[in-house]
């Protein structure tokens, strides 16, 4: 099976079937909702129905025209002679893995994925392949994340502990993933929660895929609210946030690093991610079974070196690729 | 080292100053005697205490050594993490998440460990220490363990912050155990002598040598916008000594706190004669004829043991004094500087050679101590140290109450007026460029200068330069004023090449000012004004 590794994105020629392509094409498949995945919009476009909810809101009316088909779990369908089945990826709401049957050839694409079971969404399910295009954003061995139970911990006493102390708690987490996921947990352990209008439109999404988020409101950005704030690290510089009335927290994958303090601002590093860290990534590439795996995001070349020393045949293909938006 | 680490994590996490004190406070206030100086030295980034000679030696390629062996990862994973993390002791713990036996650690066994690493000699005996520790102990006690050995926890925990944690611990005002850790030179042994009461028997002792208050260094008067709020003196070039005296006997420490007595007998016996007893702070240099000679010439009296007679003779040493820290008993550190001079000027009254006060002198303006550091410069020095008015003697801190400011000489920022082509690799560039400084609306040339940049500079400029053409004499192509730079310079002498009258000595690019533009090019009159400076010694060039 022909698979191109472009600037455009991935390409699989015999299905004329594009995997999260950054401009318009015929036909693509969206692993899930994030930008740098879906920032455009296609002709054709499978994707699950919690990513294809995300989507709209994302893309409203941009999206007239575009046939939009919903694609559920574990159940497969055809396409030019090849057999697609979605599994769960955990990563965001949505996120899915995608296997490719063709000529006896088992070809499973992860997209953005997670193996621990995520604060909100399906566990992933791990598939076995004969070839893996996975994503390496954590690929280097120090990167350790909590589990959710952990993060959920965290979370909580870190929130609870700066109202106590008459601060607001403020949690700086990704608009799209773990700004929901954070949501989540606070409302669940009963703290009050106000949530930056970039993120909080997604939030009716989760509700209704059985995440609900009792009680939280919308922050209106005047003043510092008397509840959490979850606000999206990209809206940090241009909110007001004095020193002595807040406790910042910076909730990501990357707090796995020191240095995401100085980079945010963040006093308590929370490094809980919608992606895997190198040990579960380690393991799933090893569950797939996989004997061929492409990386492709991330420390592509680190992350492959170290699957040729385990045996794998590991490449990392070249492919220029704007900036990821997620962590 | 296990609460420590855990300790240093949350002090990390919290970003209040008051908060990260207190939480160091109440970590030290229940360790033992012994823990508490351990725990200071580790905190502030040192496996020793300040007056124990040995050195660990152990750098950055020993520890991804060790760590690329523990770990089993490969070298190039091991290299990029480490680039990644930012910090070798933090990746260290990282990449060793999982692979250790999580053994504890105590601060008296982390303490043995430095002292076993300092004695192995050679780097695999090292890392193979190292290897075994990584494997033994929990990953987040090995992040700040190694950070110990790289010498900064980055925990935003300042020396000035630890002090008050340790005068909170200890039940003392901050500014006791201060001066007190000034004193001795250890804030450990200042703790402990808080805790049990004793802080007001810790006195400057004789004979023993304190920290010396250091200069934070400035490339030029600009750094210095209020001359009138400073005190100038030269900047010898010389060994910086201590000099203890008391009942007949003296001794001299050096930087190192090293005694360096017995290289400078002839010093010795002057300072033998003060009466009472003294602590002074002041230079060693080579001295002849009423001014000090480059430091070589008293290089060769360290290297020996004892000095024979006849070398006073050949290499006559002074001892420049510029401080006072104790007199009779009298600690004076804690005295504003002019009181502390005095005192010093009233020691050395009738005094001559070898005992000598440095000359302290005042500016008004940026321009003037210009001038005096040309002074200082012709005089063979190099450069001068400021002194705050009204500043107390900081032990041991580079606290920015001293200025020390040493450079070839001022720069000049100037146009390019012409350029040549160079010779060899750069035959084809342009290489060598005259150049002008400001006189009125034009321009004048005073020098030419061919080196002090890059090649990838020269190449880049050389297109800039032949776009900006506008007449070719010979191999010189004449250029419209435009591009300016930073020269160095040994002095300035008058010259009939230049029609500005003057030619700088020995100019070199220091570098291409692409933030300028040619208005802002230093004038002529400052040229002239560093050629007077210059006169004022007269027998000796500016240059050294």
């Amino acid at each position: 099976m022909r698979v191109e590794f472009t600037g455009q994105g991935i390409y699989l020629a015999d299905l004329d079937l594009w995997l999260d392509p950054h401009h318009r094409q015929r036909r693509a498949w969206i692993s899930h909702a994030h930008r740098d995945h879906a920032g455009a919009v296609h002709e054709e476009v499978y994707a699950t129905a919690e990513t294809l909810a995300l989507y709209r809101i994302q893309h409203g009316g941009a999206l007239e025209g575009a046939a939009l088909r919903a694609v559920p779990f574990g159940q497969s369908w055809e396409l030019c002679g090849a057999r697609l089945t979605a599994y769960p990826a955990a990563h965001v709401l949505g996120a899915a893995q995608l296997l490719v049957q063709w000529r006896g050839l088992r070809l499973l694409y992860t997209g953005d994925v997670k193996l621990l079971p995520p604060l909100c969404g399906r566990p992933t399910e791990t598939v076995r392949a004969d070839r893996l295009i996975v994503e390496s954003t954590f690929g280097l061995p120090i990167f350790h994340f909590l589990t959710r139970e952990q993060a959920r911990e965290r979370i909580v006493a870190f929130a609870r502990c700066a109202l106590e102390e008459g601060r607001c708690p403020v949690l700086l987490a990704h608009e799209l993933g773990r700004a929901q996921e954070v949501a989540h947990v606070l409302c669940q352990a009963g703290v009050p929660v106000a949530v930056h209008p970039a993120a909080a439109r997604y939030l009716p999404v989760y509700a209704e895929a059985g995440f609900p988020m009792p009680g939280w409101d919308e922050w209106n950005g005047s003043a510092l609210p008397e509840a959490a704030l979850v606000l999206p690290p990209r809206f940090r510089a241009s909110v007001q946030l004095p020193r002595r009335r807040v406790r910042i927290a910076y909730v990501s994958g990357w707090a796995a690093l020191d240095n995401a303090r100085a980079r945010t601002g963040a006093e308590e590093l929370i490094p809980y991610s919608d992606h895997a860290g190198f040990e579960e990534l380690l393991e799933l590439v090893e569950a797939t079974g996989a004997r061929e795996v492409d990386v492709v995001h991330g420390y592509t070349g680190a992350f492959a070196r170290i699957l040729t020393l385990r045996g794998k045949l590991a490449r990392a293909p070249e492919r220029p690729r704007p900036e990821g938006e997620n962590g | 080292m296990d609460e420590l680490a855990e300790l240093a994590e949350r002090v990390a996490s919290r970003s209040g100053r008051r908060e990260k004190v207190a939480l160091v406070a109440s970590y030290l206030s229940a360790l033992g005697d012994e823990d508490l100086g351990r725990a200071i030295r580790f905190l502030s980034g040192r496996p020793f205490g300040p007056r124990d000679p040995r050195r660990l030696a152990v750098g950055h390629v020993s520890l991804r050594e060790a760590v690329t062996a523990a770990s089993g990862w490969d070298a190039e994973t091991v290299t990029l993490s480490i680039r990644e993390v930012g910090d070798i002791g933090e990746a260290i713990g990282l990449l060793m998440r999982g692979k250790t036996a999580e053994r504890p650690l105590s601060l008296a066994e982390a303490e043995s460990l430095y002292r076993e690493l300092a004695r192995r000699r050679g780097a695999v005996e090292k890392e193979e220490l190292l290897r075994e520790c990584f494997l033994r102990y929990r990953p987040l006690t090995l992040k700040y363990f190694v950070k110990v050995i790289t010498g900064d926890l980055r925990i935003g925990l300042h020396e000035k912050m630890l002090l008050e944690a340790v005068a909170a611990a200890c039940g003392v005002k901050p500014d006791a155990l201060r001066a007190a850790a000034e004193r001795t030179g250890d804030p450990a042994e200042a703790a402990l002598a808080a805790r049990h009461g004793r802080l007001e028997q810790i006195s400057t002792r004789l004979f023993r040598p304190l920290d010396f208050m250091l200069a934070r260094p400035i490339a030029s008067a600009r750094e210095v916008p209020d001359p009138e709020n400073w005190l100038v003196e030269d900047k010898y070039d010389g060994i910086r000594a201590q000099a203890h005296v008391a009942a007949g006997r003296a001794a001299l420490f050096s930087r190192g706190l090293a005694d360096v007595t017995q290289a400078f007998p002839d010093l010795a016996a002057a300072l033998e004669r003060l009466p009472g007893s003294a602590v002074l702070d002041g230079e060693v240099v080579a001295w002849r004829e009423g001014r000090a000679l480059p430091f070589t010439a008293l290089q060769q009296r360290l290297a020996r043991k004892a000095v024979p007679l006849f070398l006073p003779l050949e290499a006559p040493a002074a001892y420049v004094a510029y401080d006072l820290l104790l007199r009779d008993g009298r600690e004076l550190m804690e005295l504003p500087i002019e009181e502390r001079r005095a005192e010093l000027e009233r020691l050395l009254a009738g005094h001559d050679e070898p005992l000598l006060v440095a000359p302290q002198r005042q500016a008004t303006d940026q321009d003037e101590l210009v001038r005096l550091f040309a002074e200082a410069r012709a005089r063979g020095n190099e450069g001068l140290v400021l002194k705050r008015r009204g500043s107390r003697y900081e032990a041991g801190r580079r606290g920015g109450a001293w200025l020390k400011w040493k450079q070839p000489l001022a720069t000049l920022d100037v146009v390019i007026t012409a350029a040549e082509q160079g010779h060899g690799k750069r035959a084809t560039l342009l290489s060598d460029y005259t150049f002008a400084v400001r006189s009125g609306d034009r321009f004048v040339n005073v020098g030419k200068a061919y080196s002090g940049l890059t090649d990838q500079e020269i190449r880049e400029l050389t297109e800039r330069l032949r776009a900006l053409a506008t007449a070719r004499a010979g191999p010189i192509l004449l250029v419209r004023p435009e591009i300016v730079l930073e020269v160095a310079f040994d002095g300035v002498q008058k010259s009939q090449r230049h029609e500005s009258g003057y030619a700088l000595r020995f100019p070199r690019i220091v570098r291409w000012r692409r933030d300028k533009r040619p208005e802002d090019v230093d004038s002529l009159e400052r040229v002239r004004q560093i050629w007077e400076a210059s006169l004022s010694s007269p027998g000796r060039s500016p240059s050294r």
